[in-house]
């Protein structure tokens, strides 16, 4: 069990509350004060799942959600039961760490186009399955949604295509297809695991701003559960892969002296080891 | 009864030069070891590294030896080293344990952690907040106190192990001077009150002056000069050394330059 | 003074009894008094989780209404009857929507109250808005009595008694205590975004290019603390594999202890039992 000690080292105990504070106060901001339709309530449980291991990143998912709920003032709604989608992020969190993902892979030409080429072919790709997904209501031609949904549906993912390509070539850095590919696989699966839970013990609505979007699926005829995990597969993954980056950004700019001394530190250090 | 280091040398994880390039020292029990060096001279690392903490908890290495009382520094747990080193770092804030609503409990969390008999525990805290004189402030909030009271109750949460030594690494520095004073004349008394060695790194020589019985001056990593507190603070390489001498010593020389003598003190 | 303590003698196990803890300063020992308030802290715990089981586990009427009962009946013994209201209130959008959107969008329901327009709202649909309010507001009203009623330090300090571990316990307390400082934090970081013309009530785009500048700085501060308070941790033997010394026991009755552990069970049993089906004939 060393392995699963060395997750919880006296660094990772520290870390984790202000994991969880990040969570809770940069998801509130977002959904309360600036009020986007989306969550952004991951970036802690993904740092801690990256940087110290999949245990440790799932229970900081798993308290955020469990102690947003409880907790006197702000607590409330309906987030407790998602501390099970928490802790799925927070373990796929700790597997990108294991597997070296969010290291920068410093490239230059053809080697940079070809990776921001493959980074935006897979969001492309992530983008058609979702369109033609049967959630919501199959082949578009043979009727389904009005235009809107899919015209929406296509618009972010070529955004987010360019963006993605944008940043791998900008910054000169391969990571970036990587980083994308963990965030959006990341989302689809928060999407699936959460669909359930909103649809069995809350009528599939959360009191968001996401509901809008249940409710635009549930007028084009999907039922409880698909319209919560149409919902789900439309703003996890571009939650998620936002957060992603953003996780991806903080620990590019972390020197190397510092990541070392967390248990997956040296996975993420690059080969520019700024000290 | 010392701290000594013999033949220090100590580099982080991940870097290429070496912190600490060859250090012999010794810090005494019941007397005050005063520390000074420019910036990235190695003084916080010095701080860490007698304490055990490096490379017990950051990891990086350690060639040589650092023995307190005998025990080597290598291959101990921290807990077994807080127990004869305490170590305040210069961030107030930082150091307080988040885990305590009064000052009382914060105090209390080292010897809990030890699992002391909690009339052991008891004993600590009032002793540590009597010794400190901070017992008015045992039912504050800790996040609520100015940085110089602060400072005071990580002191407090440190010396209820009752430590033989002590290391402080810059205690005043993030303090305003009413807080400095109010450290630093707690920090004078401290030795007479508990017997301990003490190492305290300081920029501030005139506070050096008044409580250091020997000062030892760090460059890039080695000790470049060590002796009696006034002696040192007196040496004219100090300024070289980028150290500002005690404002006694820089009045003298500036005096003495315009031509007026005037004798020159260290305190 | 230069004397060695032995850590490794165990904590006299503090049973409560005052020749010891009559030492310690009353803002540290208070026990907390009233009705159902004086309730074990893991008691209370027990119970709410039980609440939420039940509210979520068990279908239809029964299981909602049930758990409301049974809080209403506590917050009435502790007198918190009138300061539920807030929490009740605070449900209201949430409930709105959930009842807007499940009475009138309900697909598959054909039983229809009435027909105005292109709105169809089904009985079918508000049978099963109203129970998913039910079971929201019986959820939000246990976390309410909980948290009405519950110290988060005493409950902390109860787990850590039972044998929870320091370090889960040290990171739940250390979360609350942290929680509103990163708010503010998060609120300041955002006010000085909007101070350099960052628009916070403008379109989409604009409050989304916040978010990076947002949890950037709110990032970094965070980690810079980190190395620090890990060697203050460590130089307080936070690691020290003892069991900590414990200060305050909260009263724990026999039969209380019996209740707790009927009640825990009973709620996983009536769980299971609603899974496999076995509780259809329930409202």
């Amino acid at each position: 069990m060393d392995w699963l000690s060395r997750q919880f080292s006296t660094r990772v105990i520290v870390l984790m509350p202000i994991a969880i504070a990040i969570n809770i106060a940069v998801g509130y901001t977002v959904q309360t004060v600036l009020k986007l339709p989306i969550y952004m309530d991951s970036i802690g449980t993904i740092l801690v799942g990256v940087l110290a291991g999949p245990i440790a990143g799932a229970l900081t998912g798993i308290l955020s959600n469990l102690i947003w709920q409880y907790a006197p003032g702000i607590g409330g709604g309906t987030i407790g039961p998602f501390a099970v989608t928490a802790g799925v992020i927070g373990l796929l969190a700790g597997l990108w760490g294991y597997l070296g993902v969010y290291r920068p892979r410093p490239a230059s030409g053809t080697q940079l186009y070809g990776a921001a080429l493959v980074g935006v072919a897979i969001i492309l790709v992530l983008a058609w399955r979702i369109y033609t997904s049967p959630v919501y209501g199959g082949d578009p031609s043979t009727g389904g949604y009005g235009s809107g949904v899919y015209l929406v549906i296509v618009g972010i993912g070529v955004v987010a295509a360019l963006a993605v390509g944008g940043f791998i070539i900008l910054r000169r850095d391969a990571a970036g297809a990587w980083v994308a590919v963990a965030g959006a696989v990341t989302g689809i699966v928060a999407a699936i695991v959460s669909a359930p839970i909103a649809a069995y013990l809350f009528g599939g609505v959360t009191g968001s701003g996401v509901d809008l979007i249940v409710a635009a699926l549930r007028q084009g005829g999907a039922d409880v559960f698909n319209a919560s995990l149409g919902q789900g597969f439309f703003s996890d993954p571009i939650d998620k892969t936002i957060t992603s980056f953003v996780v991806y950004i903080v620990l590019a700019s972390l020197s190397t002296r510092v990541l070392a001394r967390f248990p997956l530190g040296e996975r993420i250090a690059g080969s520019a080891a700024a000290y | 009864m010392t701290i000594a280091f013999e033949g220090v040398r100590y580099g982080y994880a991940g870097a290429r030069q070496p912190a600490l390039d060859g250090i012999d020292l010794v810090l005494h029990s019941g007397s005050v070891l005063g520390v000074v060096g420019a910036n990235e001279s190695g003084k916080s690392t010095l701080c860490l590294v007698a304490a055990g903490l490096a490379p017990a908890t950051i990891a990086g290495r350690l060639d040589g030896t650092v023995t307190i009382d005998g025990l080597s520094t290598a291959g101990a747990r921290p807990y077994e080293l807080a127990q004869r080193c305490g170590v305040l770092f210069q961030n107030p804030v930082t150091q307080l344990s988040g885990t305590a609503s009064t000052v009382w409990e914060e105090v209390a969390f080292a010897p809990r952690n030890l699992g002391l008999a909690l009339d052991d525990v008891v004993d600590r805290v009032e002793l540590a907040l009597a010794d400190l004189g901070i017992g008015g402030l045992a039912a504050r909030d800790p996040q609520r106190l100015s940085g110089g009271q602060a400072q005071l109750v990580a002191l407090a949460g440190v010396i209820a192990l009752r430590p033989p030594y002590l290391v402080l690494d810059e205690p005043t520095s993030q303090l305003d001077p009413r807080g400095t004073n109010l450290v630093s004349d707690i920090l004078a008394g401290l030795v007479e009150a508990t017997g301990a060695g003490i190492l305290i790194v300081e920029h501030k020589t005139d506070l050096l002056a008044r409580m250091a019985n020997r000062i030892a001056v760090l460059e890039t990593g080695r000790v470049v000069a060590e002796g009696p507190g006034k002696e040192v603070l007196a040496d004219p390489r100090l300024e070289d050394w980028g150290i500002s001498p005690p404002s006694g010593i820089r009045i003298a020389r500036a005096a003495a330059a315009a031509g007026v003598s005037v004798p020159e003190v260290a305190a | 003074m230069a004397e060695l303590e032995a850590p490794a003698a165990p904590s006299a196990p503090s049973d409560g009894s005052t020749a010891i803890s009559g030492r310690l300063p009353d803002f540290v020992a208070r026990p907390p008094t009233g009705p159902y308030r004086r309730l074990n802290p893991t008691t209370k715990l027990v119970i709410a989780f039980a609440e939420a089981l039940v509210a979520f586990g068990v279908r239809g009427w029964t299981g909602p209404l049930v758990v409301l009962g049974v809080i209403l009946a506590g917050a009435v013994t502790a007198r918190i009857g009138r300061a539920l209201l807030p929490y009740l209130l605070a449900t209201i959008p949430l409930v709105a929507s959930i009842l807007l959107i499940n009475t009138f969008l309900y697909p598959g329901a054909t039983d229809r109250i009435v027909t105005v327009g292109p709105l169809a709202p089904t009985w079918t649909g508000l049978v099963a808005a109203t129970q998913a309010t039910l079971r929201v507001v019986a959820f939000a009203m246990s976390v309410a009595l909980l948290g009405l009623t519950t110290q988060p330090d005493h409950l902390i300090a109860d787990l850590e008694r039972r044998g929870a571990g320091r370090r889960v316990m040290f990171v739940v307390g250390a979360t609350l205590r942290m929680i509103p400082r990163m708010i503010e934090r998060a609120g300041e970081i955002t006010e000085a975004q909007r101070a350099r013309a960052l628009d916070t009530e403008g379109r989409v785009w604009r409050r989304a290019r916040g978010v990076v500048p947002l949890a950037g700085p709110l990032v970094f501060g965070a980690l810079t603390d980190v190395e620090e308070l890990t060697m203050a941790l460590e130089a307080r033997g936070f690691t020290a594999p003892t069991r900590r010394t414990v200060l305050r026991v909260f009263p724990d009755s026999g039969w209380e202890r019996g209740a707790r552990w009927a009640l825990f069970l009973g709620s996983i049993v009536v769980l299971i039992l609603s899974i496999a089906g076995r509780l259809e004939f329930l409202p």
